[in-house]
């Protein structure tokens, strides 16, 4: 024997369903690009961000500090004499 | 051309049919509602590449039954994301349901039934409500017929324990 399910419908549900149904041939089906834009237009938002922040965080920086061989490099091309270069060296900080 | 009359077709002769299909296993009348849409754009869609190795029925069945278990297994990980109880939900949509028109003890069914894990709810509803042989039903849901057995056999012992049966609950 067959039971049925305890439950009713809206009246005039499914001549109602039957023709919305009967509609989807006709409906123009989203494309590829229509379903996926939201997600695009978020991925670019975050693309933007990023750019634009290390952009900010690049111009505000302070510049890198030089290495030591950098410093002694730039002092043994200078014009200064031995005392001064020792001076150079030895009292920087 | 061709195709927009076979799918009229399939509409006029299954959307009923198929409205009670899913409406058995997701059990509100709003999902259901939305479930076909998607449903029914679905074998739009596939019915170029139907070649009709399985039946018709069988066909839009699989389909159908593959949708309601998604969206289930979706609704299921969106209430576990908000730390919510399904199974109190689900008794509160069977309480306050303006198209539920069952006794009592059907509401306690629908309740036991709601509380299943979604792929047994399925087996039971095709197998309790629509009387589907478990032939057919392997086909649908491309699980063996001892395996679906063993899930229908599961489903009732759950209910009989929540409806506190003994034999009085029919089991197939």
């Amino acid at each position: 024997m067959k039971r049925h399910l305890p439950y009713s419908t809206p009246e005039g549900y499914f001549q109602d369903l039957q023709q919305r149904l009967a509609d989807i041939p006709g409906k123009k089906q989203a494309t590829t690009f229509q379903k996926f834009s939201p997600y695009l237009a978020l991925a670019a938002v975050f693309a933007v961000a990023v750019v634009v922040g290390n952009v900010i965080i690049n111009r505000t920086a302070a510049p890198a500090a030089a290495s030591a061989r950098e410093v002694v490099e730039y002092l043994m091309d200078s014009d200064l004499t031995l005392s001064q270069l020792e001076d150079a060296i030895f009292y920087s900080d | 051309m061709e195709l927009e009359e076979t799918f009229k077709q399939i509409v006029s002769d299954y959307s009923e049919q198929l409205y009670w299909h899913v409406r058995g296993i997701v059990g509100d009348h709003d999902d259901t509602d939305d479930l076909l849409q998607d449903i029914f754009m679905k074998i739009w869609r596939a019915l170029p590449g139907f070649r009709g190795e399985s039946g018709l029925f069988t066909w839009v069945w699989r389909i159908a039954t593959n949708e309601a278990l998604g969206y289930l297994r979706k609704k299921k990980v969106r209430a576990a994301l908000q730390f919510q109880s399904l199974d109190a939900k689900a008794e509160r949509v069977i309480d306050n349901d303006p198209y539920f028109n069952g006794d009592a003890a059907q509401r306690e069914l629908a309740k036991a039934i709601a509380k299943l894990p979604e792929k047994q709810r399925a087996v039971f509803s095709m197998r309790y409500f629509e009387d589907l042989n478990y032939e057919q039903i392997s086909e649908i849901t491309g699980t063996s017929v001892g395996a679906l057995k063993a899930s229908y056999y599961h489903a009732t012992q759950k209910i009989k324990e929540r409806l506190n049966l003994s034999d009085g609950f029919e089991s197939k």
